[in-house]
């Protein structure tokens, strides 16, 4: 009876879960969109919606906590839900990076810059694609797949090379450009940034389902901490 | 019928009985005979010893015989009746091919009527799932042909049905979504919130914009509690296209608006500064006019470009298509531009190979196309740039193409700047209209042809378009 009770429980949380990364998505899409229209409107939503990210987030860790004390889980169940508060984590950091490119967008949206919106929206398409498909592993728990996604990450640090060289340059050809190629800075980093908190959920479906911990973007060395003062611009 | 079949029955046991009396009938009195005849020739008593023998001996035949033809009888009712049994359960369990209902099922009248109507159930389930299943086939082609996606869902929230669009829209399997929850299929929070509010009784609708893809949908929420109670469907509707084409209109607008203003704008200062006093003054009054001259001048060849442009898209131009010689095209339009283009301090060279087939295309049109470009050229080069012109052949095209030093086209712009309105650069081309590239596009397209344009930043335009060789 207990027994059942966790599985139907866990289910429900998943789902909660899902609902979360589906917020997240949408926001991070959002906030590009709204840089890419120059849509103030648009860039203070995601902004206010960032209070939803984070309720939801208190809801389903407040969950997982009842859950822990309760039902007193073991091994895997254990694993699954440490790994949860893990990933709800991650998701609402994410959350936070679209609130950020969001508020570049506030602060860019009457200035005539130029701004690498092609770029930008690949990366984020790609960021976001990754995202989608880690949840889906993670509800499957597919492990294959939560090895192979981290893979990708390159193909965002490319791109997120590419633009900061492009940044970099603009910078020097012209000192008065300084500010706001600094914020977009600020977008691709924060893009980058969530390429990479994907890597850390799949780590975790890697841990839920075998137990082992384990860093899959050895390259990747950049200190938390440093990006904890990052992605607050 | 009956009545012989139950004859049929009783007629073994009536042969026994006859075969039974008839030895009776003969046997015992002829051996009471002999025994009297016995008695009386030995003086001894009657002895009944034969006669006791024969009797017990044919009862006994009789017995055993009447035994065999009733076991024989009863194994071939059983036979039957598992026959029967077996025709049942695999009409039960829908083997309909298999399904063997046997002959011969023995001569019980009872057993005669459960095989009839076991044939008759058969028919009729039969004829029943081949309507239920036509039916329900063309059910499933509606389903999966219909453009809007669907889903049917229990009040718990798992995934019951859905069909190819919604296969699409969620990219995700039929096998993996069954038994699913909607919030694993959908992944999307403002279709749960949808979910959870219409399955508290209210049907409502939404439209958004989904995912990494950016579909744009409509979706409408239904109780089905008439036809299936505690279900509840979802529809899908694409509106991408619309949508796009809604916004491609949107931007239309509000670009013709900023268009049509700045020229406005100024009409209006300068006929109020007119008007505030300048009219007195005849020097001035005379350099606001000739401002308000070009102004107009301007205006209307926004105007007439924009007719142009909804002329040759809806493709009520008329195009004078003749064979004409490509070189004295390009030349003539060189002519035309070569003084503008030396007035801003540029140099205009072409070359054309002597040998080139003729094209089949409307001259005037065709030097339209050159015209813009080489003024588009124009304006994007410095004074001391050159504009070069040149044509060649390939296969069955002539490739023209019109080169500037000038300040070129970011990579970003490139695949843009054949859109209505589009300016690369919003402080530079402030003179144009930004229909000029948009209309060559048309009018090569028009032509069977097609315009492109390669650049790198800093370092000069290419544009090019094919028109097709006149056929010989």
């Amino acid at each position: 009876m207990a027994r059942l009770t966790l599985d139907r429980e866990l289910r429900l949380v998943q789902d909660e879960i899902l609902i979360l990364g589906s917020l997240v998505e949408q926001a991070i899409l959002n906030a590009v969109d709204a840089l890419r229209r120059r849509d103030i409107a648009a860039a203070m939503e995601v902004q206010h919606n960032d209070r939803r990210i984070n309720n939801k987030r208190f809801a389903i860790e407040n969950r997982i906590l009842i859950l822990l004390a309760t039902q007193s889980p073991m091994a895997h169940d254990l694993r699954l839900l440490a790994g949860m508060l893990e990933v709800i984590t991650e998701l609402e950091r994410i959350g936070d990076y679209a609130k950020g490119i969001a508020k570049v967008c506030v602060r860019l949206a009457e200035e005539d810059t130029l701004i690498p919106i092609r770029e930008i929206t690949t990366m984020a398409d790609k960021a976001i694609s990754m995202l989608h498909r880690a949840l889906d592993a993670f509800i499957a728990e597919d492990e294959a797949a939560a090895r192979q996604i981290p893979l990708e990450d390159d193909e965002v640090d490319e791109l997120y090379n590419l633009v900061y060289h492009k940044l970099i340059q603009t910078m020097i050809n012209d000192p008065q450009a300084i500010d706001h190629a600094n914020q977009i800075l600020w977008v691709i980093h924060n893009l980058e940034r969530t390429a990479d908190r994907v890597t850390n959920i799949c780590e975790r479906i890697v841990f839920i389902h075998t137990g082992e911990l384990m860093e899959m973007d050895s390259e990747d060395d950049e200190s938390e901490d440093e990006d904890e003062n990052l992605d607050t611009a | 019928m009956k009545l012989r079949s139950q004859t049929r029955v009783i007629l073994p046991y009536l042969g026994i009985l006859a075969v039974y009396a008839l030895l009776m009938a003969v046997g015992v009195p002829w051996l009471v005979r002999r025994g009297q005849l016995a008695a009386a020739e030995t003086g001894a008593g009657f002895n009944p010893t034969s006669l006791v023998i024969y009797v017990v001996v044919i009862s006994v035949v009789g017995l055993f015989a009447g035994l065999y033809v009733n076991l024989r009888a009863d194994a071939r009712q059983r036979h039957a009746l598992n026959q029967l049994t077996q025709a049942t359960r695999d009409l039960g369990e829908g083997r309909f091919k298999e399904l063997e209902i046997p002959e011969d099922v023995g001569p019980l009248p009872e057993t005669q009527a459960l095989k009839g109507a076991l044939e008759s159930t058969a028919r009729e389930i039969q004829y029943r799932m081949e309507a239920i299943l036509k039916e329900q086939s063309m059910l499933s082609a509606v389903l999966s042909q219909m453009t809007d996606g669907l889903l049917i869902a229990d009040d718990n929230g798992r995934v019951l049905l859905l069909n190819k669009m919604a296969e699409k829209l969620f990219m995700i399997s039929q096998e993996k979504a069954l038994g699913r929850s909607v919030v694993e299929v959908m992944r999307h929070h403002a279709l749960v919130e949808l979910w959870e509010k219409f399955r508290g009784g209210e049907s409502k609708s939404i439209t958004l914009e989904m995912g990494v893809n950016r579909n744009f949908l409509q979706v409408v929420g239904i109780r089905l509690d008439d036809e299936i109670p505690g279900r509840s469907m979802l529809l899908f509707q694409d509106l991408t296209q619309t949508h796009r084409l809604e916004i491609v209109r949107r931007d239309f607008i509000s670009n013709i608006s900023h268009e049509l203003r700045t020229p406005m704008a100024s009409l209006k200062a300068l006929s109020e500064t007119l008007l505030d006093g300048a009219l007195e003054d005849p020097p001035a009054a005379r350099r606001f006019v000739v401002r308000m001259d070009t102004e107009v001048d301007n205006l209307s060849q926004l105007v007439n470009e924009l007719l142009e442009l909804s002329r040759i898209e809806s493709g009520r131009t008329n195009f004078d298509f003749q064979r004409v010689f490509p070189c004295g095209l390009m030349a003539k339009a060189c002519e035309r531009m070569t003084l503008q283009a030396e007035r801003m301090g540029l140099s205009v060279g072409q070359e054309c190979p002597d040998n080139l087939p003729q094209i089949f295309a409307d001259p005037a049109r065709i030097s339209q196309v050159f015209i813009n470009l080489i003024h588009n050229a124009i304006k994007f080069t410095p004074a001391g740039g050159k504009i070069q012109l040149s044509a060649w052949q390939d296969g069955g095209f002539v490739v023209f193409r019109v080169a500037d030093t000038g300040v070129g086209i970011a990579q970003k712009d490139v695949s843009r700047i054949f859109e209505r309105f589009y300016k690369a650069d919003r402080a530079r081309a402030g003179g144009g209209t930004g229909l000029g590239l948009s209309i060559c596009k048309h009018m090569v397209e028009a032509h069977g042809g097609k315009i492109w344009a390669e650049s790198e930043e800093g370092n000069g335009a290419n544009f090019f378009f094919t028109i097709p060789v006149a056929s010989t």
